[in-house]
């Protein structure tokens, strides 16, 4: 019995709760093919993890500190609360990543009412620049 | 019969046409290494700016250490490496005189990378070319997440693969002459 609750409380530990709903999830696949049609209205695409590697994304640095949350206030002062706001890190799999419950928090405390999450499920690496898809050029 | 033949031909043909955005993504990303294979050569810049090469530690047994000060797990098991850098630097292994690690670090910023290092008291050998998830390194030895470590011998043979924990204690103790 002990045991069990331990490893179940290490499980809970290791993985972060799940703050989003499926219907926020927009798959890579769809947010590629969209940037490279380039048709309007293109969604606005953040970064709240350590780099805007995805094209046209900005950068609010990662949303973890205090720092970058006020970044990401600032870029989203601009907006109107009905724009489609697409944020993703890819640093890591969802549930060890720091930086996207505080910036989907954000989102809902400033009431934007299409905010999304890119679904990165393992990383950037993986899910978007191994599939070839669009990259911001350095 | 043959509306049936036609469907089966057609069926293949649509099949290999589905297939294709699969290999062609698994084109752009190289395979992971396993033990046996040689560990490919890497060149990349320390933080004082100039290029240290994975051959330069040949000889040695040398832990590759994929990670980045962004990646929170990467951080927990920086004092694990420094125990292990400490107890096995100076002794000789069957496969090698002494032991070195080579950190290559994804991170993209620079300030963060040397904070990251100095935080954790990183004295071992130091390498990034600052390019994230998008550096060569991370491409050439089909790293898909960190961290992610590979054990080589004098040779640069690749003996282990992702030790973590107690494992690379124990694989690095095993080693020992």
């Amino acid at each position: 019995m002990i045991i069990v609750m331990t490893i179940r409380f290490q499980a809970m530990a290791q993985s972060q709760p799940v703050t989003w709903t499926v219907e926020q999830l927009v798959s890579p696949e769809a947010l590629a093919e969209r940037i490279n049609a380039n048709k309007a209205p293109l969604p606005l695409v953040i970064s709240v993890g350590p780099s805007a590697l995805i094209k046209g994304s900005v950068d609010a640095g990662e949303a973890h500190e205090k720092a970058s949350i006020s970044q990401l206030k600032s870029i989203l002062a601009k907006e109107s609360k009905n724009r489609e706001v697409i944020i993703y890190c890819g640093c890591c799999p969802f549930a060890k990543c720091p930086n996207v419950r505080p910036a989907l928090a954000l989102l809902k405390d400033l009431k934007f009412s299409d905010a999304k999450l890119l679904n990165l499920e393992k990383n950037v690496k993986t899910d978007w620049i191994d599939k070839g898809y669009p990259v911001n050029e350095k | 019969m043959m509306v049936r033949v036609n469907r089966l031909l057609l069926s293949v043909f649509l099949l290999s046409f589905s297939t294709l955005p699969f290999f062609a993504n698994n084109a752009l990303a190289q395979a992971a290494l396993t033990v046996g294979d040689k560990a490919p050569e890497l060149s990349l810049p320390s933080p004082k700016g100039d290029s240290v090469s994975l051959q330069s530690l040949r000889g040695r047994v040398v832990l590759i250490d994929f990670w980045a000060s962004w990646c929170a797990p990467c951080i927990q098991e920086q004092p694990v490496l420094a125990a292990i850098y400490k107890k096995y630097k100076h002794r000789n292994f069957k496969s090698g005189k002494g032991f070195e690690i080579y950190g290559v670090s994804l991170d993209n910023k620079k300030e963060r990378w040397l904070a990251a290092i100095k935080k954790s008291k990183i004295t071992w050998t130091q390498v990034s070319d600052l390019k994230f998830w998008n550096s060569k390194a991370a491409k050439i030895y089909g790293i898909e997440e960190l961290p992610y470590n590979l054990l080589i011998d004098e040779n640069g043979t690749v003996i282990a693969v992702n030790l973590h924990g107690d494992e690379m204690e124990r694989t690095l103790s095993e080693l020992v002459q």
